[in-house]
């Protein structure tokens, strides 16, 4: 079976980032993988209820809304992790007594069974990767480096590890998402791992390994979309696709993706 | 050196005095070659001429407070001998009713819950509770500090207080060249507007709306453009 749009095992959907501008938070912003959307709201420092406070650093919520039905234990279960990633990019003890609090939503149904489930880690993965984008977005919240996460699978029929799983690559024997802080000195981008769920049946922790390598590539591509679709940010209505290619994702020259900015 | 920066990147300062402006941070490290800078917030990277200032340009919606600010408040509470001012941020300002210029314990100034004041931060420390102060801090003056009458508040972003705050900005002389005007502008993202007609405060409001680079950003000719369509 083929990949959505005919892709390589490295690379992920194509990436859509939007800063939608929400009126009542202080940020936001909605990442896409092809069809697998999230949209993330950040609004801190403020007021903390007095039995959340702390007195040495601000307080992290971190709310986790499905597409349809109350938060039930999925969602909660998202939020924690959402929570614990975030935790160590954040410079929380600038502002102690306060709440940043962080709203972020699945634009695609994320429980339930049948064909329409969406694979619950590329969900994780645009969860992760829209809160970090509204957490730039509102400026804030001062941070140390940047989070990016990306879902890989192994396929079960051909054994090998693949990018961003979708329905094309059939079933999977082992999956997870890795998330990596990125930080940078001049060109030299350093990524570091800072989570993952991965889960495998057989096989050695080689084969976590090179998952790893892998994602923290593709995490990679993330981050420098990212770092493109900021220069837009304060422009009313901008949109950011990248259809992701190898050749194109040059960090540093944001100029090459003019001919695929759809608005 | 104008670049856009995302948080976590370092950023090569050396000075003799050097001094880091907002969203810059000095991270020690003890295994690397000495303590580096490195950026906190995403936006456009900027210094001085000769190096030794160096700050992180952006824009934000949530204030945070910082010492010697101007900012505009609304009264919410009377405590004691002060009051409790909401200035926007997580907490709440205190304000003592003796701030202010020729303030004494038998004259104090008649400030209700719900007045308007524009006033300048005198205490912002992280662990404890902002402190406004109505008097500018050499001259010991009101210097235009103090609760402000009538007029309208509007709300915009962070760097469009600090545009409107800049002399060399288009939009205030714009408008005051059309029809006279008040503004006291606060760097808590609060603009207070005062002008005769209700259509003029309509349209300054409606300006710096269109003008916030969170809102569209547009510039002096589609201003030009835009107060046309107006009926003022």
């Amino acid at each position: 079976m083929s990949r959505y749009q005919g892709r390589q095992p490295h690379e992920p959907r194509a990436i859509q980032i939007s800063f939608d501008g929400l009126a009542r938070v202080d940020g936001s912003a909605r990442f896409s993988f092809g069809p697998i959307s999230a949209l993330s709201s950040v609004s801190g420092p403020i007021e903390v209820r007095l039995a959340s406070e702390n007195a040495s650093q601000a307080t992290l919520d971190v709310l986790v809304r499905p597409l349809s039905n109350v938060p039930a234990t999925e969602a909660k279960a998202l939020a924690a992790t959402v929570r614990g990633l975030l935790t160590p990019s954040l410079l929380l003890a600038n502002n102690p007594r306060t709440l940043v609090q962080i709203v972020a939503q699945a634009l695609v149904p994320s429980t339930g069974s049948g064909p329409k489930r969406a694979n619950v880690n590329a969900v994780t993965a645009a969860v992760v990767n829209a809160s970090t984008l509204a957490l730039l977005n509102a400026g804030s919240i001062p941070m140390r480096g940047v989070i990016c996460a990306v879902a890989v699978g192994r396929r079960k029929d051909t054994g090998t590890l693949v990018v961003d799983p979708d329905e094309g690559d059939g079933t999977l024997d082992a999956e997870g998402c890795f998330a990596f802080m990125f930080t940078r000195n001049g060109n030299d981008v350093q990524s570091q791992c800072v989570w993952t769920n991965w889960k495998q049946s057989t096989g050695d922790e080689g084969v976590l390994d090179k998952a790893r390598e892998l994602a923290g590539q593709a995490a990679g591509d993330v981050y420098a979309a990212m770092h493109a679709s900021v220069d837009g940010m304060n422009k009313a209505d901008s949109r950011v696709v990248i259809p992701v290619q190898k050749e194109d994702m040059i960090a540093e020259d944001t100029g090459n993706n003019d001919d695929k900015m759809e608005i | 050196m104008s670049a856009t920066v995302l948080p976590g990147t370092v950023v090569p300062a050396q000075h003799a005095n050097l001094k880091l402006g907002p969203g810059l941070i000095q991270k020690s490290d003890a295994g690397a070659a000495g303590p580096s800078i490195i950026t906190t917030r995403t936006g456009t990277l900027n210094h001085s001429s000769n190096g030794s200032k160096w700050w992180v340009e952006s824009n934000s919606r949530r204030y945070v407070p910082a010492p010697q600010e101007s900012v505009i408040g609304v009264v919410v509470q009377k405590v004691g001998d002060g009051f409790r001012v909401d200035i926007g941020a997580a907490h709440s300002a205190s304000l003592d009713g003796l701030a202010f210029e020729g303030a004494t314990k038998r004259n104090k100034p008649n400030i209700k819950i719900g007045c308007v004041v524009y006033a300048r931060v005198s205490l912002a420390h992280k662990d404890m509770e902002p402190e406004l102060e109505c008097f500018d801090a050499q001259t010991r003056k009101a210097e235009g500090f103090g609760e402000v009458k009538g007029g309208f508040l509007v709300r915009c972003s962070l760097k469009m207080c600090r545009n409107l705050l800049d002399p060399k900005h288009f939009l205030l002389p714009l408008l005051g060249a059309r029809f006279p005007l008040e503004a006291a502008v606060g760097m808590n993202g609060r603009v207070w507007i005062n002008a005769k007609e209700p259509r003029q405060i309509i349209a300054i409001s409606r300006c710096i709306e269109a003008v916030d680079p969170d809102g569209g950003g547009m510039d002096e000719a589609g201003i030009k453009a835009f107060l046309g369509t107006l009926d003022i």
